[in-house]
């Protein structure tokens, strides 16, 4: 009998696999899942004084595809020649898929813009509480909205705990619309009621015009939804849902509204025809170019929107559901945090003190974002100046809100997509697609 | 004796000796290498060969494997600690309704990423084949070989533009006449599954075709000649003797497709990430959700295994089947 070279090979492979396996899996301690959270998480005694005459390195990660971060971190450099600042920029959908696992790593990054599905690193103990520095800087005073980043210690629930950074640059959405189309077709703008709207929406259809430029392949009907709901929710209910507070639930008759009239626009025939099927990037690019009457979307999207209609281009907010109520409407904002395992927690602070001041409100408003010192904003003509005008208007009858899917729960974004295109598609009733949402919520928050 | 070699069979050569000898150096004439430490040296030359795909193998692709199994049995988000639930994790996966659709879509997408192109790959390989030699055949074996080539996520963006409401696919129907026809393909709930599948079996038709081709080199052409010498017709010929000669090629070719069908993610996460509604949604692009968006890693490790073991049981009876005589 001859040696049978298959299993001689076959024995030698097992074995050889055997060995390298058990040797990495020795040399791998680290095997079991978060093993290396343990970091600590305080600040403990803090100041506002920055070693002048060390070399300090700062790394920020960020998905901000504005003038924004770059521009600030060139003026802190210049203001600090000891400092360097090292930034690392990552596209809005892999930053969110990617950011807890960098933040995680032993080299994770001083600053990192604070994003949903964070939540998680504050019961990890990989986010620094802020809250001594803020004191020692007088933060509350400076930054408006720091409710948006404040957890408690499971990170399940925001605004109510500690704080964990500041909100340098602040978004907000409301109503675009194109001046020569209004006028051509006698409309009236800007509407004083949600019904209003609406009317306008009838007869822009009536005359054979696309009413509401919006895309909803990646779920940019969101943006009407929430400003929607903005205006027909009340502030508790709606932030309690959106901040995930325990049995906070979104199934209320204020919200059925709000899913209604958006169902109703999408059925009538105002919103751009076929939603499902064009993206939110699309659909601004369209209406830059000149196409429909109105789109409902966020100060991002003012610069494109002036360079497609130039002076043609115009602004208002979001309007309420009674004339002459308060103006209430949905944003966020570019909010930084910072890593427990940084070693320059009193540079990172000086940092984000300094997104807060007058230089940096330049910078902030120039890359098309609302700044915390709103007087110190370079006053502008045109739209850009219109969405200042309506900013002021926001902040006098505090009306800032939350988007409901950045901190309800890790999935909502996904969940809310989803839904949306169904609701779009007229596949599920209002009800339907609130309890939709609601199941996500309750599956988190259980 | 070891157990090594009661595997691979006892083959004492003249003049083997024990260690034990060796050591005590009774050996001193000069003579043939003993065949069983000569087996021994061979099989670790052999070792030391395999080594350098070995250690990567291991370490890229069997520990994270093992490392994914251990890891869902648990439930972790991602950064706390996790803790430990035992197999929970896979009864979620049975119970779940949007899994069970991500796996009907799954089955669905073999139609496109394995019937349609195997098809399609065997009747353009019979043409090219018949038209060997002849000028343009290169040409048209390199322009339907292209999309193979193409990284898959500029497939999907190159797709998304024709499929689009004012995409080329919509152009084209208006052009003739069918504007009736159009539609917002990606976004419609009848249609974005067929329409990203079609996507699938445009990249992997080429792939197949090259593969029937040189199958079909391999098939003797005095077989051709017999069969014409009998009046047989293109058709006949193609039925009778190439599509059962090809059997090792439809082997290769389907256990490929069905691999790119029930693990595919990056086309659809670029082209409808799962929409509208969940009318596209496959287990791939759950598992990302789930492992990177949904902190639920120990459920998406779950889904991982469940469907390597579903693709793994795939390929086997597809070679099982294949290996039989006609």
């Amino acid at each position: 009998m001859s040696p049978s070279p298959s299993s001689l090979s076959r024995r030698t492979f097992l074995t050889a696999t055997g060995a390298v396996g058990a040797a990495a899996l020795t040399a791998c301690s680290d095997l079991t899942p978060g093993a290396s959270s343990s970091e600590k998480s305080s600040s403990g005694p803090v100041s506002t004084a920055i070693p002048a005459d060390e070399k300090i390195t700062l790394v920020v990660a960020d998905a901000d595809d504005t003038t924004m971060t770059p521009g600030l971190i060139a003026a802190f450099r210049k203001k600090h020649p000891n400092i360097t600042v090292k930034r690392n920029y990552t596209g809005w959908d892999d930053y969110l898929k990617s950011i807890n696992t960098t933040m995680s790593a032993d080299s994770a990054p001083d600053i990192a813009q604070f994003t949903s599905g964070m939540q998680n690193l504050v019961p990890g103990r990989l986010l620094l509480k802020v809250g001594e520095y803020g004191k020692a800087y007088g933060w509350a005073e400076k930054f408006p909205g720091l409710d948006q980043i404040t957890l408690t210690p499971d990170g399940k629930t925001v605004g109510t705990g500690d704080l964990y950074g500041v909100g340098a640059g602040l978004s907000f959405e409301g109503v675009y619309y194109n001046k020569a189309k209004a006028q051509k077709l006698g409309l009236t703008v800007p509407p004083a009621t949600l019904d209003e709207l609406e009317a306008l929406f009838v007869k822009a259809k009536a005359a054979g015009e696309t009413a509401l430029v919006a895309g909803n392949l990646d779920g940019g009907l969101n943006h009407p939804f929430n400003v929607l709901l903005s205006a027909y929710l009340t502030p508790k209910d709606r932030e309690a849902w959106a901040y995930g507070h325990q049995s906070a639930t979104i199934v209320l008759p204020e919200a059925e509204k709000a899913a209604e009239t958006l169902k109703r626009w999408v059925d009538e025939g105002y919103v751009t025809p076929k939603v499902n099927g064009v993206s939110d990037n699309d659909a601004t690019a369209a209406f830059a170019k000149g196409e429909g009457v109105f789109r409902i979307s966020g100060n991002w999207a003012a610069a494109a929107v002036a360079e497609g209609l130039g002076e043609g281009a115009g602004y208002f907010n979001m309007p309420p559901v009674t004339s002459g109520g308060k103006v209430r409407t949905t944003g966020a904002g570019v909010y930084y945090c910072v890593s427990s395992k940084s070693k320059n927690a009193a540079a990172v602070a000086a940092f984000l003190d300094f997104t807060a001041g007058a230089e940096a409100a330049a910078i902030t408003a120039k890359a098309g974002f609302m700044a915390p010192d709103a007087g110190a904003m370079p006053s502008q003509s045109g739209l850009l100046g219109d969405v200042q005008q309506g900013w002021q208007t926001v902040v006098k009858d505090a009306g800032l809100q939350p988007f409901i899917q950045n901190s309800s729960s890790p999935t909502m974004g996904d969940t809310l997509t989803t839904q949306l295109q169904l609701l779009a598609g007229d596949k599920v009733t209002a009800e339907k697609f609130l309890a939709g949402l609601q199941t996500d919520f309750e599956n988190y928050h259980k | 004796m070891t157990t090594a070699d009661r595997l691979t069979g006892p083959a004492p050569a003249p003049g083997a000796q024990s260690p034990a000898e060796r050591a005590a150096g009774s050996t001193v004439r000069k003579r043939p290498r003993p065949a069983r430490s000569g087996r021994r040296r061979r099989r670790a030359v052999a070792l030391l060969y395999l080594l350098p795909a070995l250690l990567p193998y291991t370490l890229f692709a069997v520990l994270p494997l093992l490392h994914t199994a251990y890891l869902s049995l648990f439930d972790w988000d991602g950064v706390t600690l996790p803790s430990f639930v035992g197999l929970d994790n896979y009864g979620r996966i049975v119970t779940d309704p949007q899994l069970r659709a991500a796996a009907w879509h799954a089955g669905a997408l073999i139609l496109f990423f394995s019937v349609l192109p195997i098809c399609l790959g065997l009747v353009s390989a019979a043409i090219v084949s018949r038209r060997a030699g002849r000028r343009g055949t290169t040409l048209v074996r390199t322009v339907l070989f292209l999309p193979q080539v193409i990284p898959l996520v500029a497939v999907g963006i190159l797709w998304r533009w024709v499929y689009a409401e004012d995409g080329t696919l919509n152009q084209a129907l208006r052009a003739i006449g069918l504007g009736g026809l159009t539609d917002a393909w990606l976004g419609s709930f009848t249609w974005a599954l067929p329409a990203v599948g079609l996507i699938g079996s445009w990249v992997v038709s080429g792939l197949c075709m090259v593969l029937f081709l040189s199958g079909t080199q391999r098939i003797d052409p005095e077989i051709y000649e017999a069969a014409r010498m009998d009046g047989a017709g293109p058709v006949r010929e193609f039925m009778a003797i190439t599509v059962p000669l090809l059997r090792p090629e439809f082997a290769v070719a389907l256990s490929i497709t069905v691999i790119a069908a029930l693990s595919s993610f990056d086309l659809i996460y670029i082209t409808t990430g799962g929409g509208p509604g969940n009318s596209t949604v496959v287990p791939g692009i759950l598992i990302y959700r789930l492992a990177f968006g949904g902190g639920a890693v120990g459920v998406a490790s779950a889904l991982a295994i469940v469907l390597t073991v579903v693709i793994s049981l795939a390929v086997l009876v597809i070679n099982r089947l294949s290996r039989e005589a006609p």
